[in-house]
């Protein structure tokens, strides 16, 4: 499993790519809509491409609640986490 | 049988992927770099790369295809550029009824209501009411009908093609709100102003049904318009029955135009919606009582009740934070006791 820093690394290159900014903007109490001009098609794209670069199932109706940075990578950690539990639960 | 959907990840495009699914079809989606795939879950599909702009990906898509939908007809967020709204939209659907004609695919085209023509005095609009696109009814009735005015000339060149014009759909899933976000401003006491005129709005259930039912209809076109309410009526319905304030200021068409345009210069560099856009001022401007009773009558359609395709919006943008509606009245009258 990927380790925190590297998660929100990733997720922090893919907003600077759909938005075309400089990760450097991107703080994690930054606010994807307000301070970032994050729409809601962005935050979808978002949530898509790592969804596809981790190999994670994501539920898109828990993820409407993300305002900032921080909160999209924390979802993306605990779906990762709950993710490697049933698999775990599994085997 | 299998079936190729463009726009899947779309509102209609989803709903019609589902009913597919339910019917037994094999599935192939189409996706671009910045499709949201999130949104096909964990759904059977086969998704491929293909895009409006590349015929060529367009007819690989179809290969071995009985039937595509093309439900990722050009919807321009913002009615403030004609021309290229309009180039963007015809290149798309021309790619696609080309790439049709050259694989020998039925194609079943999610087309709009704003493709018909000004108001009758006395009667309902139907299918023969197709009118060429006129830049003075606004970016998105002229969009419409010119992609229409695509398929019409496409079918002169051997294209199989059932278009449907659909109304205003209603339902859950609506990630990028577009009637339900007039709901929504509604519910939250956003929406800066209210007109009147005639829509045809249905649920999105309702869609998808006539979407499967048309891939072995026979006729050309088919009007999917559902409920025709008056739009201030309809509000009125709304804002009584989840207990919200109906105190929208009314106005005239020319004003809801002026303000609608404003809303979206000033949105446009944020890349915001408007909670009234200026598409939906030209819906209710140019609406008119519309008659699917073609559609009922060869695709056995059947409308689902109004506040319970409204209901099922509502559930659906409470559980996502978009409302915060208080309830029904029989949900408060619950509450009460």
């Amino acid at each position: 499993m990927l380790a925190e820093n590297e998660v929100r690394s990733r997720m922090q290159k893919l907003v600077a790519e759909i938005l075309e900014i400089d990760v450097s903007h991107i703080h994690a109490e930054s606010r994807l809509r307000e301070d970032l001009g994050m729409d809601s098609l962005g935050s979808l794209e978002l949530l898509s491409s790592i969804s596809e670069e981790l190999g994670i199932h994501l539920d898109i109706d828990d993820a409407m609640g993300i305002v900032t940075f921080h909160d999209a990578c924390v979802f993306v950690e605990r779906s990762m986490k709950g993710g490697e539990a049933a698999s775990g639960a599994r085997a | 049988m299998r079936a190729l959907v463009l726009g899947a990840s779309g509102f209609i495009g989803l709903r019609v992927v589902d009913e597919l699914l339910a019917c037994h079809v094999h599935v192939r989606v189409t996706r671009r770099k910045s499709t949201p795939t999130i949104l096909f879950g964990p759904r059977p599909l086969d998704v491929v790369w293909a895009s409006l702009e590349d015929r060529a990906s367009l007819e690989t898509a179809m290969q071995g295809c009985d039937v595509a939908v093309m439900a990722a007809g050009y919807y321009p967020r913002y009615s403030t550029d004609l021309g290229t709204s309009l180039e963007l939209a015809t290149r798309g659907i021309r790619n696609v009824c080309d790439a049709a004609i050259e694989t020998r695919t039925r194609l079943v085209y999610t087309s709009s209501v704003a493709a018909l023509g000004p108001k009758h005095a006395d009667s309902f609009a139907d299918e023969d009411d197709v009118t060429p696109p006129d830049p003075a009814e606004g970016v998105y009735p002229t969009v419409k009908k010119a992609m229409e005015l695509e398929v019409d000339r496409a079918r002169g060149r051997g294209l199989d093609a059932v278009s449907l014009l659909v109304g205003g759909c209603i339902g859950p899933r609506d990630y990028r709100l577009g009637t339900n976000g007039l709901l929504a401003a509604l519910m939250r006491g956003l929406l800066p102003f209210r007109i009147d005129g005639w829509i045809n709005v249905l649920s999105v259930d309702d869609v998808a049904v006539a979407h499967v039912a048309a891939i072995t209809s026979k006729s050309p076109r088919y009007c999917i318009a559902g409920h025709n309410v008056r739009f201030d009526a309809l509000l009125e319905q709304v804002a009584a029955r989840y207990g919200v304030p109906f105190d929208v200021p009314k106005v005239g068409l020319d004003e809801a135009r002026a303000r609608a345009d404003a809303a979206e210069k000033e949105a446009e560099g944020k890349r915001d919606r408007v909670p009234f856009p200026r598409e939906l001022v030209d819906l209710v401007a140019m609406g008119k009582p519309v008659s699917s009773s073609l559609a009922e009558r060869e695709l056995a359609l059947r409308w689902t009740d109004l506040d319970e395709a409204i209901d099922a919006a509502r559930r659906w943008m409470m559980r996502l934070g978009v409302t915060k509606a208080s309830g029904t009245q029989e949900e408060r009258r619950e509450h009460a006791r």
